[in-house]
């Protein structure tokens, strides 16, 4: 479920394949094996130019020849044979070059080609295909390697050929799953239900999605090629008629270069080799890094994310704290996120109280930044987020400004949350009753093993799950009580507070029924105080006291459940009213909202929701509208509630508003 | 009414279940799996029906069914006055111009790398139906403006993540439209976008149905997204349809238990309307383990002794109205609605 990353990172654009390469090559991983490589190449092409001698060319040699040091005339001095090492090294590359790259095209042919047929097919071909990669990976390259060439002859040909036709199976496997995954994608299903045929899918769909992983895996495979090549050559299986770098160490090696003193032979080949490969395998890295997003880090981390200044007798938050009703006060909390075009700020200003053993609705669109403010009041924001100021005060603290050792202990013991997801926030390796007694050990240590087991047990009776599933994975659990066990977990620790993410979208109607009803049954049992984050107005009126309506990072409106739905005050609210469906009057025909939702990195000027505002005027672009105070702890911050006694707008064609 | 664009005859589709060992060792068929058992339906041009479901009630192996991506182990799936079983590979191909998809996922549904034009051009080139590319670039701009993506020429060379999610949904909408269909089958055409934004893609769904004359199936789990919106509607429990008729008559007046139940759960933006909805305890069943007599049964608050053995067909319930329950009374001859 990507929506709570959706809602929290800012939207970045997902990097298309070109703009992956370019970033892949400014790394400086990137940057430093492409100059290596290409430095080889043109020494391999221009072999003829910067060669001092031509070592294929026949010399007499006599014996003052032989390893002769490093002079002028020879500026790596003369291998066994009499010959110049450095001709030799720079016409070596030439050899070394050929079969890394031919090798390599040969592995990403075979291998791209079987992992293509084996991932997008399946079923027995794909099987099959997988038994015969998977025993290529297994037995030892090198030695059957020794064995071929042994037999079929010591040529180029033959050595090439060898390398690239034994080494495809790691190709194979990776194009696979890269082809499994993109087949399984809905644009390769919608491709499918218009009627397009496997040819267009491959073609059109899946061979792009594959080809820039295949390009990196080739280039890594490129060095892998070269080694072969040099330890085939120096284990005195190379082409006998060609001058490559593992043959120059073969010969310097075996004929004494070792008892000569004669290092220049045997030191300039060993550093060639280790120039291309690191070359290529930086470069590779660098590819594979930018192309193939394994390993993403999961969207909730741990807090180092706190940017406001840290005083041990920080002010708090006092204004509310004269009412002692109220649990939870944050007041002006701001979010910013980093972004390549500097910090964006997700949430403004943000002020509510939470009373005791209240439901309190937290409404808005995607993007207006309510998952963000509760997961920055729990200190779990996303990697690049960071509170910049304000306070939330939870009975004589102020979390904001608690060690991370004392946040630990507040957060799920006092405060916790009910994710959007529930299969992701369970471990899946681990038994749900177990995971329940984890939470209960971690804050009640002296609670012990067995009494932990049977709180968890009761609380999985109480959600519904009932104890005899104590023991299954969470695989084996239905959607609906997935989230019953989620729900189990947030309340092991009979906490305070708990914040519920959006907990029942992704469920059916009915179950959402039921998820609710729980919700707010065991919240007036234990005395909660509930945040319900979500954009269904119909779960708001049905189950909330009061409610925040937030757009663009800020609160739009504040009121209680039974004003804000019988009198919007904000033109949002209203909107956001006239576009929700209601069975109570199935006739009406719902009217959108035009435009979308503000995006972090192009938040409107002024009030964020001007460009979509029927009334919006002058003021509105230019002015970011304080929150307005309408008495009843109702608040709305839009300049056409100034005054508290401002008309209300009727309709559209509210002429003059009123200014300044 | 006008034609039946698509009509669905007493299908089943059933899928082979896991066989247990001894099954295997019996030499004994393994148990199938009912996604779908006895549906019938149709829709006419110009019509809306809504598939009202909840996950594993098959209202999307029906989509399927109506797409030819799957077909159906008894019963007839005609679309347009031929029955999809009779006909050859090519027919086939040309009868799926005519029936298009819109999938829920407007984020995943859009190939990342292809731009608009592109996307929306896919279809013209799958089938070929166009000659030149002069044609294609036509139809795509039509068809983008159909979808309400105006200034085409702003959107052309977009890529999808440039787009907000009501305009990736609109841009799976043009390229449904590209081949002028005659039936879309609507996933969850909604569900994934925002509030503000849903309802303008219901509404360019029902002017394509009004103006274009297109038949449109939306399959959803959401009664009342479709409230406003269906002609007749369908509510589907455990591969079968237990109620059907007119979307007012079986909004106002539901007959199924199961459809009261499920009309009584959707939450209503209405503070003052708290009132005790009707929550069925436990979940849907297996669809490889249907109850025996009335499927709903176990669930059902009215269950009595003759429900547990017998299954109920589809009684009248009122003039376009329909219902899979024991305890619906057909209205006299000549009672006018019910």
């Amino acid at each position: 479920m990507t929506a709570v990353v959706q809602a929290t990172a800012p939207p970045t654009a997902p990097a298309t394949t070109a703009r992956r390469w370019r970033a892949a090559l400014r790394r400086p991983m990137g940057l430093i094996g492409g100059g290596m490589l290409i430095i080889a190449v043109l020494t391999a092409l221009a072999a003829p130019l910067l060669a001092p001698y031509d070592p294929y060319a026949p010399v007499r040699v006599s014996i003052q020849d032989i390893f002769q040091a490093p002079s002028g005339a020879h500026p790596l001095g003369t291998d066994d044979g009499g010959k110049d090492v450095l001709s030799s090294l720079i016409y070596g590359a030439r050899v070394s070059l050929i079969v890394g790259f031919t090798a390599a095209a040969i592995t990403t042919v075979v291998g791209g080609l079987i992992g293509i047929v084996a991932g997008y097919r399946g079923g027995r071909i794909g099987i099959g295909l997988m038994s015969i990669t998977d025993f290529f990976l297994v037995i030892p390259e090198i030695a059957l390697q020794i064995v071929i060439v042994a037999i079929a002859g010591q040529s180029l040909v033959n050595i090439i050929l060898v390398i690239g036709l034994l080494g495809w199976a790691t190709t194979a496997r990776l194009v696979r799953s890269q082809t499994l995954s993109v087949r399984e994608r809905k644009f390769v299903q919608r491709a499918r239900a218009i009627g397009a045929g496997d040819a267009h899918i491959l073609r059109r769909h899946v061979v792009p999605a594959v080809l820039p992983l295949m390009i990196a895996n080739t280039v890594l495979v490129i060095s892998l090629a070269i080694l072969s090549e040099s330890t085939l050559a120096f284990i005195g299986l190379g082409d006998p008629t060609v001058i490559s770098w593992g043959q120059m160490l073969n010969f310097a090696f075996n004929r004494g270069a070792i008892s000569a003193g004669a290092w220049w032979a045997l030191i300039p080949p060993g550093l060639a080799i280790v120039w291309v490969v690191l070359g290529t395998t930086l470069l590779g890295t660098a590819l594979e890094d930018a192309l193939n997003p394994r390993l993403k880090r999961h969207h909730l981390e741990k807090d180092r994310s706190i940017a406001i200044p840290r005083s041990p007798a920080a002010p708090l938050a006092r204004r509310a704290a004269g009412d002692p009703a109220t649990v939870l006060a944050v007041r002006d909390l701001a979010i910013e996120f980093d972004s390549p075009s500097g910090p964006l700020r997700a949430v403004d200003g943000v002020s509510f109280d939470l009373r005791r053993g209240e439901t309190l609705g937290l409404v808005g669109e995607s993007g207006c930044g309510k998952t963000t403010t509760i997961l920055g009041l729990l200190r779990l924001l996303p990697p690049g987020g960071r509170i910049v100021s304000g306070s939330v005060r939870y009975g004589d603290d102020d979390l904001l400004q608690l060690d991370p050792a004392e946040m630990r202990e507040v957060r799920w013991s006092r405060l916790s949350l009910v994710f959007q997801g529930a299969m992701n926030a369970l471990n899946p390796v681990r038994p749900v009753g177990d995971q329940v007694a984890e939470a209960i050990r971690v804050h009640e240590r002296g609670i012990g093993r067995r009494g932990a087991a049977r709180r968890a047990g009761e609380m999985l009776e109480r959600v519904g799950i009932g104890r005899r599933r104590y023991g299954d994975y969470p695989h084996t659990y239905s959607g609906g009580m997935r989230q019953r066990a989620m729900i189990a977990l947030a309340l092991a620790c009979r906490p305070d507070i708990v914040m519920a993410d959006e907990p029942t979208t992704a469920l059916d109607v009915m179950i959402q029924a039921q998820i609710l009803e729980l919700l707010a049954e065991l919240g007036r049992e234990m005395g909660m105080s509930v945040i319900l984050v979500t954009h269904d107005l119909g779960v708001v009126a049905q189950t909330c006291d009061r409610v925040v309506v937030m757009y663009g990072g800020r609160v739009a409106e504040e009121a209680d459940t039974a004003r804000l739905f019988a009198d919007p005050q904000h033109p949002y609210t209203q909107r956001l009213l006239a576009s929700f469906p209601d069975l109570a009057h199935p006739g009406r025909r719902l009217q959108g909202i035009p435009g979308s939702p503000p995006r972090l990195d192009a938040m409107p000027s002024g009030c964020a929701f001007h460009p979509r505002c029927p009334f919006a005027f002058e003021r509105c672009p230019a002015e970011v509208p304080p929150p307005f105070d309408l008495g009843d702890g109702r608040r709305a911050s839009c300049f056409l509630v100034e005054q508290g006694a401002a008309a209300r707008p009727s309709g559209p064609h509210l002429p003059e508003a009123p200014r300044g | 009414m006008a034609e039946p664009v698509a009509v669905v005859r007493d299908v089943e589709v059933a899928f082979p279940g896991r066989r247990s060992l001894l099954d295997v060792v019996r030499l004994r068929p393994s148990p199938p799996i009912r996604a779908v058992d006895g549906v019938s339906f149709e829709v006419a041009a110009g019509q809306m029906l809504a598939i009202v479901g909840e996950s594993g009630s098959g209202k999307t192996t029906t989509a399927n069914l109506l797409l030819g991506l799957l077909p159906p182990s008894a019963g007839r799936v005609e679309l347009d006055g031929r029955d999809i079983a009779d006909l050859g590979r090519r027919d086939l191909a040309r009868l799926r111009r005519s029936v298009q998809m819109i999938f829920q996922d407007p984020y995943e549904s859009l190939n990342p790398r292809m731009r608009v034009a592109d996307v929306v051009a896919e279809p013209l080139r799958v089938h070929r139906v166009l000659g030149s590319e002069a044609e294609v670039r036509d139809r795509v701009r039509e068809a983008l403006g159909e979808a309400g993506m105006t200034p085409v020429e702003a959107y052309l060379h977009r890529l999808p993540f440039e787009l907000s999610g009501g305009q990736r949904q609109r841009v799976a909408i043009a390229a449904a439209l590209a081949l002028r269909p005659k039936l879309l089958v609507a996933d969850e055409p909604v569900s994934m976008l925002d509030v503000s934004i849903r309802a303008d893609i219901l509404n360019l769904l029902r002017a394509l149905a009004d103006d274009h004359g297109i038949a449109v199936v939306m399959i959803t789990h959401d009664l009342s997204t479709v409230a406003a919106y269906a002609d007749r509607i369908a509510v589907m429990y455990l591969g079968r349809i237990v109620e059907q008729g007119d979307a007012r008559s079986v909004l106002s007046d539901p007959q199924h238990p199961y459809t009261r139940a499920l009309r009584s759960v959707v939450p209503v933006p209405d503070p003052a309307a708290r009132r005790a909805p009707q929550v069925l305890t436990g979940e849907m069943p297996d669809p490889s383990r249907i109850p025996s007599g009335c499927r709903f049964h176990p669930r059902c608050p009215l269950a009595f002794d003759r429900c547990l053995v017998e299954d109920p067909a589809l009684r009248r319930a009122g003039p376009d109205h329909a219902a899979a329950c024991l305890l619906v009374e057909p209205p006299a001859e000549g009672d006018p609605g019910a």
